[in-house]
């Protein structure tokens, strides 16, 4: 087991080219400098972390793979796959033309994606301090992956925290489907900090969606930070389902003229889960356009977060950004919070959020039971259809069925156990 | 033959807005009633305390084919063979009415095989096919919504049908073929009750009685030739006849917000 301190970081670094292992002190400075986030400070509002990344260690190896589980078998047709487990690579397959390997391999041909820096907070200093290893994936210009490559992400450990680095680079005109899941067995107490950068190359089509299914003790804190190029499109899918706490903190770039970016997906919280979405999307180049869509729940005593901003920065011109967030709180003890947020720096754009939170609406309920369904019925009918339309939107079609299954359980198990 | 709908001495209001009267009303099996009355008389109000809108407060007695419904849950009450087709039937995305036909099957204890063959015939009869996939009353316009009502009503068969103007805003040939469907099902085991603005769906099926709502309250039930009166005299003429007062502009004939138009549904 492993402290987060120096001597950690230079058993790390012996292996790694010098402009690596210097970044990476340059990232233990700011992991030194930086206090643990606290729920005063507005981006770590409404969270409580319950635990210290200095208490904590990295596993020196890994664990046992866990079993595969719905949303993996629902994946059967993929152009690849590497499996990470307890911060190691414990596996790679590789069908296609694109480069798939560990993060410490592809250091050799090219340096790692400098778009996470150390000063955002703790974690991502301790991510870029410690990352013992990654996944890189990188498709070639002008080549398309139809099939989606498969990155699974597991943490088996009690105790420990890993950083596993997922650099995925698309490069001109190409196109592929990511999916990333993150996991980990019920009652294991691990801190997962995943430190995911993608870079979407002009006129390059990538779609990377995270399953988020830890057990109910995990926690996640993940970074997604992109950067989407001229005529580009980047599509982030979500499902949000597992872990204590769940939290990802995205921010895309739209850095080239027409570029654009789609955040889609869903969530449903129960028993004490924080699912925590902390999301920017920033438009820097001409005619660029964002749609963020993400549908969620929350029962028991579940509490999710929203909290969105689109800015457009000035020189943005032709910009059409949008942003809808929509919640159901299904028992009385949860609780979500959802706050659309705009920073219009330039005229001549298109912008529009929408925010709404609130129990299932009482007119399609009498709808529905005016034609004889019972009131649990209707209320499952209408959670149903509540996610239908995130799940239509999903980017990898496979996930559709599994997400649409775990939802439907979830509200079923609640409705059954009388806690909605 | 039995009734299929009976109503005695109903009256309901919402918040503190009385907005029907005392209702007397028989519907035997195998008829069909025509209820018209002018704007805000009641006549949606009538079948939402009927169906049990959590609105409402009633008061009185309603029977479905003997059964008792007032203060039953909505679901309770179509499942004993109550069911309305909306005059404007909220949108229920995610939700698709294929979907919500197999669900209530399913709830009444109705074969899955059996629900399909009774959805795929109603299809046919009402050209729903494309719609059957689709979100229920989700960006479908005016005349597609009341095709997808009187679409539920032929695919659950009820004891008692509430047809709430469902022959408004359709086309000719489809108020022909509401007409033929509820001309159908006015057999043995069905009593219709038809809201209508308009006489002329009255020319392609004939009611076996006509009542007039005016002010929550029916001040008048006669046969056929009551709706030509009505053609050709107007609600004024009536009032004339029967000396009742034209209600002054100010009277709060219903709530002051229509919830039942456009209902906004978001989530």
């Amino acid at each position: 087991m492993l402290s987060l301190n120096s001597d950690t970081l230079e058993r790390l670094n012996a292996a790694v080219p010098a402009s690596v292992a210097s970044r990476r002190r340059e990232a233990l400075r700011e992991y030194g400098r930086l206090d643990m986030p606290s729920p005063k400070e507005e981006n770590w509002k409404y969270v409580t972390l319950g635990f210290d990344l200095d208490a904590m260690t990295i596993p020196a190896a890994p664990g046992d793979t866990l079993p595969e589980g719905d949303f993996l078998s629902a994946l059967s047709h993929r152009a690849g796959s590497a499996v990470m487990v307890d911060g190691r690579l414990t596996g790679i397959e590789n069908h296609s033309e694109a480069w798939l390997g560990s993060a410490a391999e592809a250091w050799g041909a090219y340096p790692p994606s400098d778009l996470l820096t150390p000063d955002t907070d703790k974690f991502a200093a301790a991510a870029l301090a410690f990352s013992s290893d990654g996944i890189s994936l990188r498709i070639p210009r002008n080549r398309a992956v139809e099939a989606p490559f498969v990155i699974d992400v597991q943490s088996t450990l009690p105790d420990t925290v890993t950083f596993p680095s997922l650099d995925i680079r698309a490069e001109e005109n190409s196109e592929a489907t990511v999916v990333v899941l993150l996991r980990s067995p019920d009652e294991v107490a691990s801190v997962m900090v995943p430190n995911l950068q993608t870079t979407v190359g002009s006129g390059a089509r990538l779609s990377v969606t995270t399953v988020g299914i830890m057990g109910n003790e995990g926690v996640t804190i993940m970074h997604h930070r992109s950067r989407i190029g001229r005529d580009a499109t980047f599509r982030a899918g979500e499902i949000g389902l597992g872990g204590r706490l769940a939290r990802i903190d995205l921010r895309t770039t739209l850095e080239g003229a027409g570029g654009s970016v789609e955040v889609v997906g869903l969530y449903f919280g129960e028993m004490e889960q924080v699912l925590d979405y902390r999301l920017v999307v920033n438009h820097v180049g001409r005619s660029t356009s964002s749609d963020v869509f993400l549908k969620g729940a929350v029962e028991d005593q579940a509490q999710s977060v929203f909290t969105g901003l689109l800015r457009i920065e000035e020189g943005a011109v032709g910009t059409s950004a949008f942003e809808t967030n929509r919640n159901l709180v299904l028992s009385d003890g949860a609780k979500a919070n959802s706050v659309p947020n705009l920073e219009i720096l330039c005229n001549d754009i298109i912008c529009g959020h929408g925010s709404s939170v609130g129990p299932l609406e009482t007119e399609p309920m009498y709808y529905l039971m005016s034609r004889g369904l019972s009131r649990q019925r209707a209320e499952r009918v209408l959670v149903r259809g509540f996610f239908e339309e995130a799940i239509g939107r999903l980017p990898v079609d496979d996930l559709d069925e599994p997400a649409r299954q775990a939802v439907n359980r979830r509200f079923a198990e609640a409705q059954e156990g009388g806690r909605v | 033959m039995g009734v299929a709908l009976k109503v005695r001495g109903l009256q309901a209001s919402v918040g503190s807005v009385k907005i029907l009267n005392g209702i007397d009303l028989d519907v035997p099996f195998g008829e069909m009633h025509a209820l018209m009355g002018p704007n805000g008389s009641g006549k949606s109000t009538l079948c939402h305390v009927l169906c049990g809108h959590p609105d409402f407060t009633a008061e009185g007695e309603a029977w479905v084919d003997g059964r008792e419904v007032l203060g039953l849950e909505a679901d309770e009450r179509a499942r004993l063979g109550l069911v309305q087709a909306f005059q404007s039937p909220v949108a229920v995305p995610g939700v698709d009415l294929a979907e919500l036909m197999r669900e209530a099957a399913e709830e009444r204890g109705i074969d899955p095989e059996e629900a399909d063959r009774r959805i795929a015939e109603a299809s046919r009869r009402f050209d729903m096919a494309p719609f059957l996939e689709r979100s229920i009353n989700d960006d479908l316009s005016g005349g597609e919504k009341k095709r997808s009502e009187i679409f539920q009503i032929s695919v659950l068969s009820p004891k008692a049908a509430l047809l709430d103007e469902t022959d408004s805003g359709l086309d000719i040939d489809m108020v022909r073929k509401v007409a033929s469907a509820v001309e159908e099902m006015r057999g043995p085991g069905m009593g219709v009750l038809m809201i209508t603005h308009h006489s002329r769906i009255l020319s392609y099926v004939e009611p076996d009685r006509v009542h007039v709502m005016m002010g929550g309250r029916i001040v008048t039930s006669g046969g056929p030739g009551l709706a030509q009166e009505l053609e050709r005299d107007g609600y004024e003429g009536l009032r004339k006849r029967l000396g009742i007062k034209t209600p002054s502009a100010a009277a709060p004939a219903r709530p002051s917000s229509d919830f039942f138009t456009d209902l906004p549904f978001e989530v």
